[in-house]
């Protein structure tokens, strides 16, 4: 019994071991690869920028990016507020900065959701094939020929906007597309021999689908989360926007831009313009990582 | 003269009235009733005016029309008994003269004689009756019930003879007049035989008439030859509907129009500073009630209450929203236009070491949490981070939730609305003429838009007797003990009335504005 | 055509058909579970009880949700798109008020960005490999990837605040003629098209690879043609056969999706039309505005098969 359980262990101590040093080449040689890449060297600088500012936010900002201060509103770009003042006289400086949290937190999450989700959805749908695969591929195709803002704004209405449910919105909305991506590659995958030499070892459906499938299709997965990331962003923004997303005072950018965007043309700029670029760069940002990744990958 | 007229008269002379106030009182008891536009003022006639206005929500239907696209329709072809100038004088329009009986329950109006519809029909007291009787019964639907509840019921308005009609009112009203005139905007009179098809003719007696109305797009009117009075001015205007300010005012700035109805200081901050752009700028009674829930938590108790509107500073509201187009408030609806408005009870300051005490004498010292409600409009929600921010330094850290209109007040029920569950909320309310609907619902024990869930039988015995006073020292006495109970009790905060604004081309003259966005149109010209 | 493209046509209308059908429950049941009610949105919400509950009354709102959507499928199929709840008369004229404008917004993007990104293909695939195609390549994706809104907003500053070559107002005076109302469609456009921009000049782009490196490309170099003849008569249209089904796939894109950028251009076309008959809860409007983008979706995506088929060479050849 002890023997029998020491030497399971050094099977499971030598498959990892193994499998690791795979896994590490295989590592050595993407970072390499990426790292010659100047579109994914660029767009990891600009995410890693916005990355340490809504970690570091606080310590980074000169005002606090709530402070109302009515005798100085509409200040334009000044030494003591270098991007101006909005309506209420807060810190456009320091809001940016801080806007880049509510952003970071909420994209991110919706894209990992969609990605659990869809990951189990897709290698269901893919490894069942039969009519399990039929229903739900007919199903997935019908919701995304939905226009997807408007189911999400449906959705958001009915449920009220928060942080939480604008998340959870774009997870359910994202999940479908995830499930597609991941279905077509575990078609492919079934057919290549280790999946029939799995199911004659009567190794469990489960164990398959987690164990020996989702391994090898981790890189186009790796590469549809950085694709759907940017979408996330694209978004949260754009609910935001339309007055649906993330609620006041964040200090998140298409909040931002929704509150001051009629200030435009009376020539307060400055209110928009800087959260524009701010949304424009991550969103070019993570895209570029994601471009780099895919070359590299694919 | 009357016992009433003559104690205004003392008033006057006495010192204890302004002119402007006197002119108010004495139009609304009937006593002044000709105030014509001297003639000499008047621009050049010919002229087409180009107006931008918000779209119509809806159908152009008098009984049904809430918002203010609608409203600016209607008085553009339709007209009042009695018009309630910016100056919330009353001038006859429809009606010449008006009088209450003694204890103003009854109210007789003698009419304008040879009056014509544009559609040949004569104007006359069954016109009136028709009108008043469609307005005030509940099984037509009309957008007015809200606010002639309780004042006058169908049957009410009697024909006396052709030119005289009688309002038996519900109880006694010494405000009545304001009922009838264009302060209650859907009170345009219509021919006794109107069949609901307003948008196909908008036929009404005024100075100009319907060419074209085209829904969401916008109208044409051209100038009534056969109107009763003073020809209008222009030969014709056009009005074109826009879905939102930004291009008013950029339409405006590229002379695409000579007036906008109406703009917000939000997003209009541009158009505020540009010298080739007039502004008319009238003080109303429009304002924002923020309402504290007085049954339920920690806002239950008067001292939390007060507290909280302690927190807030005015003077910076006033300045940082509304560039200074605005006046104080003190939490009470009675603004400072209204002549009846008691101006001496004391303005409530900011006054935080006050508001501190108060949390720790209620038993609060480290504050508490809650959250305000409101909808996304005009400057709202920058108002209610303002009173997120101020509640913060009393330690009420208040979350906030910004809905769509439609979902703030919800089907307007108890239970099935934001807006009367929320423990907090912002809500607009219009400008009148006169405070009494503004005293009525939002306060009133079980009133039906009473968010703040007050109840307070002392309250309700004062509005019932500040409604049925008809003499200013009396409305005004009885306004004071309002203004100071809503004070010390809190159950609303009122921080400022803003300024209704209209803005117009560098030559345009003569428009003429009401604080609930009627433009009249009859004396404009382009110099 | 062959019998095939017309079964895979067939197919894509039925599916698509389903999709109407589910699309117009979803927004239904929508309807239902949001706050308010339809008389309460028209007269305000001040408005007296009894004056809503009668105007429900008279618009029929206040019967069984169910009973509801039958009568509206039942008007829709009899060919009657209903009657607007606020403004009590025909949605059709409405509908077709704001379709003319959005096509007017979408044509002017078209307009702008097809001979804007199939040149920026072309232009990257005959310099395959080198920093052209990465700029294209890159360039585009990045500029699809900026919400439309941030875009506009940028847009609006550079040529309409900044350097004022632009009006920023998507209206015009009344009596404007064609070329001054094309003038104000330019900066509501620009955005739509830096969307588009990144897809069609990236299938572009594609199309014209393959092309170039096709056997048929070869052998017409080989024959001793003129370069610039080759890539005319040959490479051209086989490159351009994927891009017309990517711009007529998204054509869908800019009727639906135009939601975002006519609120921003305060642009009454369907997207605004949409978005205020849905805040309003005048649902016969809500209903025919989202089925009128579908069905525009479907046009355009059929319209891309015939289209491929027409132009295929090797369909054809099948057909003959």
């Amino acid at each position: 019994m002890v023997l029998q359980r020491a030497l399971k262990g050094t099977k499971v101590f030598w498959f990892f071991f193994s499998k690791k040093n795979c896994l590490l080449a295989f590592l050595m040689s993407v970072v390499r690869r990426l790292l010659a890449s100047p579109g994914f060297l660029a767009g990891s600088a600009i995410v890693l920028f916005w990355v340490v500012c809504a970690v570091f936010g606080p310590w980074l900002e000169p005002q606090s990016p709530y402070a109302d201060d009515l005798i100085n509103t509409l200040s334009p770009p000044t030494a003591a507020h270098w991007f101006g003042t909005d309506q209420i006289g807060r810190d456009i400086f320091s809001r940016i900065i801080a806007g880049a949290r509510p952003i970071l937190s909420v994209a991110p999450a919706a894209t990992l959701l969609a990605t659990v989700c869809g990951t189990a959805l897709g290698l269901l749908t893919g490894y069942a094939g039969g009519w399990v695969d039929r229903v739900l591929s007919r199903l997935i195709e019908v919701i995304l020929a939905l226009p997807l803002i408007v189911v999400a704004l449906l959705v958001l209405v009915a449920l009220g906007p928060s942080s939480l449910n604008v998340t959870v919105v774009i997870a359910l909305v994202f999940t479908p597309i995830i499930a597609r991506t991941v279905r077509s590659a575990v078609i492919a995958e079934c057919k290549l021999d280790y999946v029939p030499a799995a199911q004659l070892r009567d190794e469990g459906a489960l164990h398959i689908m987690f164990r020996e499938i989702l391994p090898n299709i981790t890189p186009p997965i790796l590469v549809e989360v950085t694709v759907r990331l940017g979408y996330a962003i694209f978004t949260v923004a754009s609910l935001s926007f339309l007055g649906f997303g993330i609620q006041p005072p964040s200090p998140d950018w298409g909040l931002t831009i929704a509150e001051n965007y009629g200030l435009i043309v009376g020539g307060y700029g400055w209110t928009v313009g800087f959260a524009a670029v701010a949304t424009a760069s991550l969103v070019v940002g993570v895209n570029l990582l994601a471009e780099g990744l895919q070359e590299v990958l694919r | 003269m009357t016992s009433q007229a003559r104690h205004l008269v003392g008033e006057l002379r006495a010192g204890r009235l302004g002119r402007r106030a006197f002119l108010q009182h004495a139009a609304r008891i009937g006593l002044l009733t000709a105030a014509p536009v001297p003639a000499a003022a008047r621009g050049r006639p010919g002229a087409t005016i180009r107006v931008a206005s918000n779209v119509p929500a809806g159908a152009i239907e008098p009984l049904t029309v809430s918002e203010i696209g609608g409203l600016a329709m209607l008085c553009q072809t339709g007209e009042f008994l009695v018009v309630a100038g910016s100056d919330l004088v009353l001038r006859p329009s429809l009606a010449v003269s008006w009088q209450p009986n003694a204890d103003s329950s009854v109210w007789t109006f003698r009419l304008r004689p040879s009056v014509r519809f544009h559609g040949g029909q004569a104007f006359d007291a069954a016109c009136v009756v028709a009108t008043m009787d469609r307005l005030s019964d509940p099984k037509q639907g009309s957008n007015a019930l809200s606010v002639l509840r309780g004042v006058l019921s169908p049957g009410g308005t009697k024909r006396i003879d052709d030119l005289t009609v009688r309002f038996e009112l519900d109880a006694p009203n010494g405000n009545f007049p304001f009922y009838v005139s264009s302060d209650n905007y859907n009170a345009i009179i219509l021919p006794a035989d109107y069949a609901g098809d307003f948008e196909t003719n908008f036929n009404g007696t005024g100075p100009f008439r319907l060419e074209r109305y085209t829904a969401k797009v916008g109208a044409n009117f051209v100038r009534n030859e056969a109107y009763w009075g003073l020809p209008a001015l222009p030969a014709r205007t056009e009005f074109s509907f826009f879905g939102d300010q930004q291009p008013q005012v950029l339409a405006l700035e590229d002379d695409q129009v000579d007036v906008i109805v109406q703009i917000a200081v939000q997003g209009a901050q541009g158009l505020l500073r540009d010298p080739d752009v007039r502004i008319i700028d009238i003080p109303a009674a429009t304002h924002r009630q923020m309402h504290l829930r007085c049954d339920d938590g920690p806002l239950a108790d008067k001292r939390v209450r007060q507290a909280i509107a302690l927190s807030l500073d005015r003077p910076g509201l006033v300045h940082g929203l509304f560039q200074g187009r605005a006046e104080l408030g003190n939490d009470s609806p009675f603004a400072p236009i209204y002549p009846s408005t008691d101006r001496s009870v004391p303005q409530r300051a900011r006054d935080i070491p006050r508001a501190r005490a108060l949390m720790q004498a209620a038993g609060y010292p480290n504050g508490f949490e809650t959250t305000l409600t409101t909808e996304r409009s005009q400057e709202i929600p920058l108002l209610a981070v303002l009173v997120q921010n101020a509640c913060a330094q009393i330690g009420v850290r208040v979350a906030l939730t910004i809905e769509d209109i439609a979902a703030y007040y919800g089907t307007a029920q108890p239970g099935r609305s934001d807006w009367l569950d929320s423990p907090m909320g912002i809500t607009d309310y219009g400008h009148r003429g006169v405070p009494n609907v503004t005293l009525a619902a939002p306060y009133l024990s079980g009133g039906a838009w009473n968010a703040a869930h007050f109840r307070n039988a002392t309250y309700d015995r004062l509005v019932a007797s500040f409604n049925a006073a008809t003499e200013l020292p009396a409305q005004r006495a009885l306004a004071g003990d309002i203004e100071r109970l809503l004070l010390d009790e809190t159950p609303v905060i009122i921080p400022y009335f803003y300024d209704y604004l209209c803005a117009t081309g560098p030559t345009v003259t003569g428009v003429a504005v009401s604080g609930i966005s009627q433009i009249f149109l009859q004396d404009a010209a382009l110099s | 055509m062959r019998a095939a493209t017309l079964h895979a046509i067939g197919q894509r209308g039925a599916l698509s058909a389903l999709t109407l059908a589910l699309l117009s429950m979803v927004v239904f049941a929508g309807g239902q579970v949001l706050p308010g009610d339809v008389g309460r949105s028209i007269l305000g919400p001040l408005a007296d009880a009894r004056a809503v509950a009668v105007l429900n009354h008279q618009l029929g709102t206040d019967a069984p949700p169910l009973l509801m959507y039958a009568r509206w499928v039942g008007h829709l199929l009899r060919g009657d798109m209903g009657m607007s709840y606020a403004y009590r008369s025909p949605v059709a004229p409405f509908i077709l008020h704001a379709l003319g404008k959005s096509l007017a917004l979408a044509g002017m993007t078209l307009a702008i960005v097809i001979p804007l990104s199939i040149g920026a293909g072309v232009w990257a695939a005959l310099h395959h490999g080198r920093w052209q195609d990465r700029l294209v390549s890159l360039g585009g994706l990045s500029l699809t990837v900026v919400p439309e809104f941030v875009s506009g907003i940028l847009l609006v500053l550079v040529f309409g605040v900044w350097l004022r070559v632009l009006p920023t107002s998507a209206n015009t005076r009344a009596g404007a003629g064609m070329w001054q109302e094309a003038r104000h469609l330019i900066l509501p456009a620009l955005p739509l098209v830096l969307v588009l921009f990144g897809y069609i000049s990236r299938i572009a782009r594609a199309g014209m690879v393959d092309a170039l490196e096709a056997d048929y490309t070869r052998t017409a170099m080989l024959k001793g043609l003129p370069r610039r003849m080759v890539i005319w008569r040959h490479v051209l249209r086989n490159a351009l056969l994927p891009t017309i089904t990517v711009i007529a796939a998204q054509t869908s894109y800019l009727l639906g999706g135009l939601v975002v950028v006519e609120t921003l251009f305060r642009y009454q076309g369907i997207g605004s039309l949409i978005l205020t008959a849905a805040r309003g809860k005048d649902y016969p409007m809500l209903e025919a505005g989202i089925l009128t983008v579908g069905t525009a979706y479907i046009l355009s995506a059929v319209l891309a098969d015939v289209l491929v088929g027409l132009l295929d060479p090797r369909s054809q050849a099948g057909a003959r």
